[in-house]
């Protein structure tokens, strides 16, 4: 029998269509005309995180996450915070229609204090009794979402000093509690030559993680190529997204899986619903294979999609994820 | 470059023609009126008229400045998606998406067969170009970019969206040139995002253009083109228009290796910085594309729509371009 947990990816979106669900906009466009301080914007995002993470938990997710509320994107959001680091311009974030500002490395990395704790401890706090997962961009996306203008040789060196930063940031996480860390590279699937630089740098995190288990999670792209390469990183469990390769599904019910594995089976992209017999038929596929415990989640942070599309993604997973469970066809 | 094909279509145009990418940006007035549209506080006759202000604007200052092949500049147009999303049947408005920062869009959705239901682009560009003896650009969104930049809940897979779109898309095609378009631009920026579909992208544009007598542009901003180079020179379209300045023209190398077999223009301004570029960088990026390519194949445009850039901006930065192609054609003369 596997244990099925159904989680989410990542981000959330921060507003909706409706007026009374846009309050991060109104204050966002208030902080930058400096009609309120900082910490009534620190407020109204720790509100947005709660309401946030009551809507996953509502639509049915056991493992939520603090929808990424704070992040201005995924790449500038903990190089912001790091010394000899600047900000740049605007670029298009893989194949998506978000953009992300570009870090400059102008010299070594520093970090003076935790960038995620405090978000995690508040998500915790709003979570509970529920569990939540912090999600962070991992060293190799970091680096090559950066511009590098000095202090290191080249963008693997940068990926290893990334790592480093990284690797304080999963020790505080923690040992405030995490039991789950989620660190994304999506941008590995772009670059498979790089694998070996991926996995030293998971290695100097998983040195960091206590008693925390490790996940890393690719998406954007097909995973089939890396599939060898990602079952021997030194984490316990791996975010496949199934929505860009159908032919991974096979390979994981031939070959089996040494980790535990986290099943993006609903489209993170796209706002169509998914179905009970494309979702049931990769169940049938993969869980013989995969062993006492599976995630099942969205493809990928769900930003991409309008509020109310997003939320139906996460109730259809649940939904599918009972069904098959043994409501209705007792299938395991 | 195809110079015998547009001297065909009756269109004389100098060495190192110059255009640019389709956007300018909106006066201050058509901001604040296209806000008040939105609020139902003036009327659609009412901005109508000032868009066609500041199209007349744009004209005048393409014209002063020397550019050799107009655009309307987009004062109409919100979103180069959305704008024929929203006039075409089989899509909805769709939910508020972010961007970046606080910027979010209603990304349009594909809920049914999409259709072309009556001309999108055709009375805009009839009427700019009853302002200018200059030739000027039809300018369309390509049907991969519409795919990619839309949700969809009706096709099976991108593939039959992206194909569908490109019989629609066809039929403003068709309109245009009944209209007198000689240069029509097929805008496609998503192009390198999935370098596995390029196959089915190249056969959409073929379902667009085959056959129809025109110059084709297609702009591609922003992309990873080392991914789809040289697959992309299967696009059956005569000029491919690709962001070379943000790209500290490397892509030049590429041509270096497998010889690009089309016209190329040559985007010499940075569109996403504030700075006015100097004629003489944007002389020096020139010389870099005549380089590579035969002087008769180049065209000079911008990296990209300059819709981001203010009124003063643009009008700099285009100076600065058309300052540098009087040098080079001095030059190479």
């Amino acid at each position: 029998m596997t244990q099925v947990i159904v989680t989410s990816a990542g981000s959330y979106p921060r507003i909706g269509d409706a007026p009374e669900t846009q309050r991060h906009r109104r204050a966002y466009a208030q902080r930058e005309r400096g009609e309120i301080s900082e910490a009534e914007w620190q407020a109204v995002e720790d509100e947005v995180t709660r309401e946030v993470i009551a809507e996953q938990v509502a639509a049915g997710v056991e493992l939520p996450t603090d929808g990424q509320i704070r992040w201005y994107d995924p790449i500038s959001h903990v190089a912001r915070a790091l010394d000899n680091v600047a900000i740049d311009g605007l670029l298009r974030y893989c194949d998506t229609n978000c953009y992300f500002r570009q870090p400059v490395v102008r010299g070594r990395l520093g970090r003076t204090e935790p960038v995620l704790l405090r978000e995690f401890e508040v998500a915790r706090a709003a979570a509970a009794p529920h569990p939540v997962k912090p999600v962070v961009t991992g060293p190799y996306s970091l680096a090559q979402g950066s511009i590098l203008e000095g202090g290191y040789r080249d963008h693997r060196d940068l990926a290893y000093a990334y790592a480093d930063i990284l690797a304080e940031e999963i020790a505080a996480l923690a040992r405030a509690g995490a039991r789950l860390i989620q660190v994304d590279e999506p941008f590995l699937l772009r670059h498979a030559e790089d694998a070996d630089v991926v996995d030293q740098t998971f290695a100097t995190l998983a040195a960091a993680r206590g008693g925390a288990q490790l996940a890393c999670y690719t998406y954007f792209g097909d995973a089939l190529p890396l599939y060898d390469a990602l079952q021997t990183l030194p984490v316990d469990v791996l975010g496949l997204d199934l929505t860009y390769s159908p032919k991974l599904v096979r390979r994981i019910a031939e070959a089996g899986t040494a980790k535990v594995l986290a099943l993006g089976l609903v489209d993170g992209r796209n706002t169509r619903l998914e179905t009970e017999a494309v979702v049931h038929r990769v169940l049938d596929e993969v869980l013989p294979r995969a062993g006492g415990l599976v995630y099942l989640n969205p493809s990928c942070g769900l930003e991409f999609l309008p509020r109310d599309r997003a939320r139906a993604k996460l109730e259809t997973l649940a939904r599918l994820a009972r069904t098959y469970a043994g409501g209705e066809g007792g299938r395991r | 470059m195809s110079r015998e094909k547009l001297q065909a279509l009756g269109v004389d145009l100098p060495m190192l023609p110059t255009s640019t990418v389709g956007s300018f940006p909106k006066p201050d007035y058509l901001v604040e009126a296209r806000a008040k549209a939105g609020r139902n506080a003036i009327t659609r006759t009412e901005l109508d008229r000032l868009e066609r202000e500041a199209t007349e604007f744009w004209v005048r200052v393409q014209e002063e400045l020397g550019v050799d092949v107009l655009v309307d500049g987009e004062q109409y147009r919100g979103d180069m998606v959305a704008y024929f999303a929203e006039l075409m049947g089989g899509f909805s408005r769709g939910g508020l998406v972010r961007s970046y920062g606080n910027r979010y869009y209603h990304k349009p959705v594909i809920v049914g067969e999409v259709r072309w239901l009556r001309p999108m682009t055709v009375a805009w560009w009839r009427w700019t170009q009853s302002l200018t003896d200059r030739p000027v650009k039809g300018m369309l969104t390509g049907p991969y970019t519409i795919t990619d930049w839309s949700f969809d809940d009706h096709y099976p897979d991108r593939k039959r969206a992206c194909l569908a779109l490109a019989r629609e898309i066809r039929k403003e095609l068709v309109a245009l040139l009944e209209a007198g378009a000689k240069i029509v631009q097929i805008d496609e920026p998503a192009l390198s995002v999935r370098p596995e579909e390029l196959p089915f992208a190249v056969e959409a544009m073929h379902t667009v253009v085959e056959g129809l007598p025109a110059y084709y542009i297609t702009h591609a901003c922003f992309g990873a083109f080392e991914t789809i180079y040289p697959g992309l020179l299967d696009l059956p379209v005569d000029n491919l228009d690709l962001a070379i300045s943000h790209s500290a023209l490397d892509l030049l190398a590429m041509f270096e290796k497998d010889p690009f077999t089309k016209d190329l223009s040559l985007g010499v301004l940075d569109v996403h910085s504030h700075v006015v570029e100097s004629s003489a960088e944007v002389k020096a990026r020139i010389m870099r594309g005549v380089g590579v390519l035969s002087k008769e194949r180049v065209w000079v445009d911008p990296d990209c729509g300059l819709k981001t850039r203010s009124v003063d901006e643009t009008r700099g930065k285009l100076a600065a371009m058309m300052a540098a192609v009087r040098e080079v054609r001095a030059a190479l003369a």
